[in-house]
């Protein structure tokens, strides 16, 4: 059974089973138990999985490893500890591996000073970095204490002599769950923690969370499932017992009528100033190319507050750099640091005391999480403050203060029954032992990320790896493993089977990064995901300078540099990170409830005072907030929860149809693509849309029926259409690669050689029209669909959306302006493009044809 | 000479001489995507030997009567070691087009160093480059002497295996295409290649690779192969 632990232990209860030196060592450092501590130390002393979700700062790690130190320190006193791992602790982070290291060995090294002995409790690291000798070490005497990562965990499992070691283990802990859970990380992770339980049937798993929801999930997650039911885990949630100090800035008192220019003046001019007033500053950024744009202004606009008191701390920069900012943190020599994600997660970084998050960050759980990072102790108060450069993001950001407030977080998606994912891990499992076929499945829908998978899905990832794609005669080049159909044993292939496993293993796909040229000149790099969002014509900003985006060719994007327009392209404004649909909602909530006010005839007055109470912001931004919905009102109408608007417009020949649904990327990206497939099956035309979070257009040369097409879509065929709408776009494409090499069908590393990711998806392309001959629904194929829809779109929620209209819970008002109204104006801006191919490649050609032999005919005649 | 050629699909007909010219097939392009790591199962073959059915039959109904067929280089694609079955698939289209003509001639592509068991074939010739009349049927990887380029009126290569891209908007489609133009005042004609991997050489952007093709190459008219042939105009009309 899941189950909230309602009640904390007692201090007494847990001082009762304490080692008397353990006890003497903890309260020689603190003075008392943590609420965590006193909640969860209980539970792992008596080997129940729990899942502890608490703030940063909150002594979770501690509160995990407290237990287990005290029954090495009482059995080695007692000499009966022996020579074995005990505990097998994961985090996603190498870096973290290190800090958890110092941070175990430091108590250890305490205790046996107070104790006046060793005990000889060892702990060590094993990553993709550790060396051969340390390998050979950690075999002949093994580590009491396993600090590891997800990846190297399957490579462990799949070790002959290691995984050996991995048998009878008592706990796995999971350190930093949210940043798994969401990801294919995650579910490769709970197929590997399913193996280690196959062999360590007693295992206690400990899971260690930030704010995260739904707990419940998460749990199910973290324990899995045990003959059809899902495992028992305890639920500590302390989530909120830290204090917050949150605000919304904006740089400039009016938000519309400033100047691109002057806005970045005052934005900068505000972030010094706060940064100034505090001790120690992070700034998040939710791009990387971002983090360096923001150093380098500041350097540049204030000399003399910047130059070595500055760091960037990204991804993309080596370990040397990250590990060296970090520790320039710790000893205080920095005053302020600028990060995209990679200090979200739990590396002590010292004394913080102000957070500074630039655009929005999207999610509630993740404004909690950042700003959690100032204040690292628990009894600190958390100070974040969020500048706003536009209307869209002041309201949006006071929402999720709201949200934040009043502690309503938003739900995580867990991805489910990922069919490369899986692919990769029965590879493992092969390698590791002969299975017998029933064996196999039940073991991998003990996973809660496969607890549903269908066995016909499971058959098509088996002869998937059998080769059976393949004629008879070729299916050793192809084939991982074999199937013995009579006796339905499965076992692996091929000499070179484990070391392609373990060179190739993981989920992360290869970063890419796109070149950007102006002619033959390169000037920088942007991200691969940026790229995708660009049409030709597009201005943004790379390094400080402006650039008109022209045209992409593989890992190349060109680019001209003689523009004078503002970017349109906002550069940190989310370019990445998709707007939660439960916020999303929350914002149309807000929406209804201001046209509620309109609609009454509430003066200013009254309405200032609702938005004040509502909002928990400041005067100033009530004031925008307010003159913001007045001018929607009276130009046009307010959208909301409950309405869902759709206006039209026409700019010269072009005209747009906007949706104001309201309810982020993922789902806006399902919705409109709908549309725009089912009107351009009628028309049979390419149409251009535009996404946002708050909306989505839909454009074309002819008059188009948006409305009619909205309502010939019907939930229950969302599906069908959507694979159809999808099948020959970029993203596809790109998600095929990914799930390729995930699936192992594309070698990264394969005879000594890296591939290079150009290299990658040049092969994919090859491999997807070659798999698309074999069958429409080949298992990687369809996993890229599925990814597609479920993970990078969100198909459950925009079915849900559709359900409401269906059941006229959403009702939908059609409006004609003649100028983009306010709420338009921003997403019709941002609104970042697609266009649907519904002509097939032979009308694409011969319309091309027809267009130049008008444009030749035109040259002959002025001739 | 010149209205007496005539792009059939991805082949071009002689027709007085009764001689159809294709290039560049690369049999074995998945094995060597395979050597490299990428598990693209075999699936040219088929579609080789699909299409190759439809431009005999469409010959057929024109009554062609086809004397030789040229395989101007590179019929497969392996330098190195090459697999039985690679062979096996190479001999299985020579058989294929030996039905269809009296004569079949290999002109040597730069992928052709090792003719293995081709050699022996019957009704199979391997040569440098071939003459019909004043066309010559060169691979184009490198330029013959002087002495054979004297001869020549008109230059059929294959090489390069052109394609251009179209665009509009953010919508790109790439094609297959022939080349028309000129080198040093004779006609010279580069054929898409038969590979069905990938459509080939984006000649509006990627690098070029043949020597007849360093030059500029805005007069080239641009004949893209798709259900019919679209003339293009000249390449110019695409930049």
């Amino acid at each position: 059974m899941i189950e909230v632990k309602e009640k904390p232990n007692t201090e007494k209860e847990i001082i009762n089973v304490m080692n008397p030196l353990v006890k003497k060592w903890f309260f020689s450092r603190f003075k008392e138990f943590s609420l965590p501590q006193l909640y969860g130390i209980m539970e792992v002393h008596s080997r129940s999985n729990v899942l502890i979700s608490a703030p940063t700062g909150a002594t979770k790690t501690l509160t995990a490893f407290l237990s287990i130190l005290n029954e090495f320190v009482d059995s080695a006193e007692k000499g009966i500890l022996e020579d074995k791992i005990y505990c097998v602790y994961i985090s996603p982070l190498k870096a973290l591996n290190y800090d958890i290291e110092v941070n175990l060995n430091e108590p250890l090294k305490q205790i046996e000073e107070i104790a006046g002995k060793k005990f000889g409790i060892k702990v060590a690291v094993r990553t993709g970095d550790t060396t051969q000798s340390e390998r050979s070490n950690m075999l002949k005497k093994p580590p009491h204490i396993l600090i590891t990562t997800p990846e190297s965990l399957a490579i462990l499992l799949s070790t002959i002599k290691f995984r050996e070691l991995l048998r009878n283990i008592d706990w796995c802990i999971v350190d930093e769950i949210h940043a798994l859970a969401d990801n294919k990380r995650g579910v490769h992770l709970s197929l590997s923690m399913e193996r280690l339980q196959r062999i360590s049937q007693h295992i206690c798993r400990v899971g260690l969370s930030a704010t995260i929801s739904p707990l419940e999930d998460v749990a199910k997650f973290l324990v899995g499932f045990e003959n059809e039911k899902p495992r028992d885990c305890k639920i500590v949630n302390v989530q909120f017992i830290k204090k917050m100090d949150l605000k919304v800035l904006s740089p400039v008192p009016d938000l519309i009528s400033t100047t691109h220019e002057d806005m970045q003046n005052a934005m900068y001019n505000l972030i010094d100033k706060l940064i100034q007033d505090h001790k120690t500053t992070l700034i998040f950024t939710n791009t990387r190319a971002a983090t360096e744009r923001v150093v380098d202004h500041l350097k540049e606009s204030f000399p003399k507050n910047y130059s070595e008191n500055i760091g960037a701390h990204h991804g993309s920069l080596s370990k040397t750099h990250r590990h060296d900012v970090e520790n320039k943190l710790r000893e205080g020599k920095l005053k302020v640091v600028v990060s995209s994600t990679s200090l979200e997660l739990g590396i002590d970084i010292g004394y913080i005391d102000l957070v500074i998050l630039l655009g929005s960050p999207k999610s509630v759980a993740r404004a909690l999480q950042r700003c959690g990072r100032s204040g690292h102790k628990l009894h600190d108060i958390s100070k974040g403050r969020i500048i706003v450069l536009n209307r869209d993001d002041l309201v949006e950001c006071a929402v999720l203060l709201k949200s934040a407030i009043e502690e309503k977080i938003d739900k995580i998606h867990i991805p489910k029954n990922c069919l490369d994912v899986l692919a990769q891990q029965i590879y493992g499992i092969a390698i590791a032992e002969k299975i017998h076929i029933n064996e196999l499945f039940s073991l991998i829908k003990n996973s809660y990320c496969f607890n549903d998978l269908k066995r016909a899905d499971f058959r098509e990832v088996i002869d998937y790896l059998c080769g059976r794609y393949t004629s008879l005669e070729d299916r050793h080049i192809y084939a991982k493993i074999w199937h013995d159909e009579e006796t339905g044993m499965i076992g692996r292939r091929g000499k070179l089977a484990r070391v392609t496993y373990m060179t190739n293993i993981g989920t992360i796909p290869d970063e890419t990064f796109i070149v950007v040229k102006v002619g033959e000149q390169t000037i920088g790099k942007i991200d691969e995901a940026f790229l995708e969002k660009m049409k030709k014509g597009d201005v943004f900003v790379l390094g400080g300078s402006i650039y008109e985006f022209l045209y992409s060719k593989g890992m190349v994007a060109y680019v001209s540099s003689s523009v004078n327009r503002p970017p349109t392209i906002p550069s940190w404004v989310s370019e990445s990170l998709p707007l939660s649909f439960d916020l999303a909602l929350e914002i149309g909530r807000f929406r209804g409830y201001m046209e509620e006010k309109f609609l009454k005839k509430q003066n200013k007055e009254e309405i200032m005072k609702f938005i004040n109470e509502y909002l928990y912001v400041d005067n100033n931004a009530a004031n925008a907030i307010f003159s913001y919905f007045q001018e929607q009102y009276f130009y046009a109408e307010i959208p909301s929860i409950k309405k869902l608007l759709i206006e039209s417009y026409s700019d010269d020949k072009i005209k747009y149809c906007v949706f104001h649904s309201l309810y982020g990327r993922r789902v806006n990206d399902v919705l409109s693509r709908a549309i725009a497939f089912a009107i351009s099956r009628v028309q049979h035309r390419d149409v251009e849309i535009g996404i946002s979070d708050n909306g989505f257009y839909i454009a074309s040369e002819k008059g188009i029926n948006s409305v009619k097409a909205l309502k010939i879509l019907k939930s229950d065929k969302l599906e069908l259409v959507l694979n159809m709408a999808i099948d020959k776009t970029e993203v596809l494409k790109r998600r095929f690669r990914h799930c390729a090499t995930r699936a192992l069908m594309i070698l990264r590393n394969y005879g000594g050689r890296k591939m290079g990711v150009g290299r990658q998806q040049v092969s994919s392309m090859i491999l997807m029209s070659a798999v698309k001959r074999i069958s429409t629904n080949f298992s990687i194929l369809k996993e890229a669909r599925r990814e597609v829809l479920e993970d990078l779109m969100d198909i459950e929620n925009a079915k849900l959306v559709l359900k409401q209209i269906e059941d006229k819970k959403i009702k939908i008002k059609q409006i004609t302006t003649n100028i983009p109204s306010p709420f338009a104006l921003n997403l019709v801006m941002q609104g970042h493009l697609d266009v649907m191919r519904m002509e097939d490649k032979m009308e694409f050609l011969r319309r091309m044809h027809q267009m130049t032999l008008a444009k030749i005919g035109l040259k002959h005649k002025m001739e | 000479m010149e209205s007496n050629l005539e792009i059939v699909d991805l082949g071009l007909l002689i027709k007085d001489k009764g001689i159809l010219i294709f290039s560049d097939f690369h049999i074995g392009y998945e094995e060597a995507l395979n050597k490299k790591g990428v598990l693209v199962p075999r699936f040219q073959f088929k579609g080789i030997i699909k299409r190759l059915t439809k431009i005999f039959l469409r010959l057929k109904k024109d009554k062609v009567k086809l004397k030789i067929i040229i395989i101007n280089g590179d019929i497969k694609h392996e330098f190195g070691a090459i697999s039985d079955q690679e062979w096996r698939e190479t001999l299985k289209l020579l058989d294929f087009l030996a039905k269809h003509c009296k004569e079949i001639v290999l002109v040597k592509g730069n992928h052709d160093t090792i003719l293995g068991p081709i050699a022996k074939k019957k009704k199979v010739s391997v040569v440098d480059y071939y003459f019909a009349e004043d066309v010559l049927i060169t691979h184009g990887n490198k330029i013959p002497e002087k002495e054979i380029m004297k001869k020549a009126k008109i230059i059929i290569i294959g090489h390069e295996h052109p394609a251009v891209s179209l665009r509009e908007d953010v919508r790109t489609e790439k094609f297959k295409c022939f080349l028309k133009g000129k080198w040093k005042n004779k006609k010279l004609i580069v054929m898409p290649s038969f590979c069905l991997a990938t459509e080939g050489t984006d000649i509006l952007r990627d690098r070029i690779l043949s020597p007849f093709l360093k030059q500029k190459l805005n007069e080239f008219k641009v004949l893209i192969v798709a259900d019919k042939i679209y003339d293009f105009g000249k390449v110019k009309n695409l930049l």
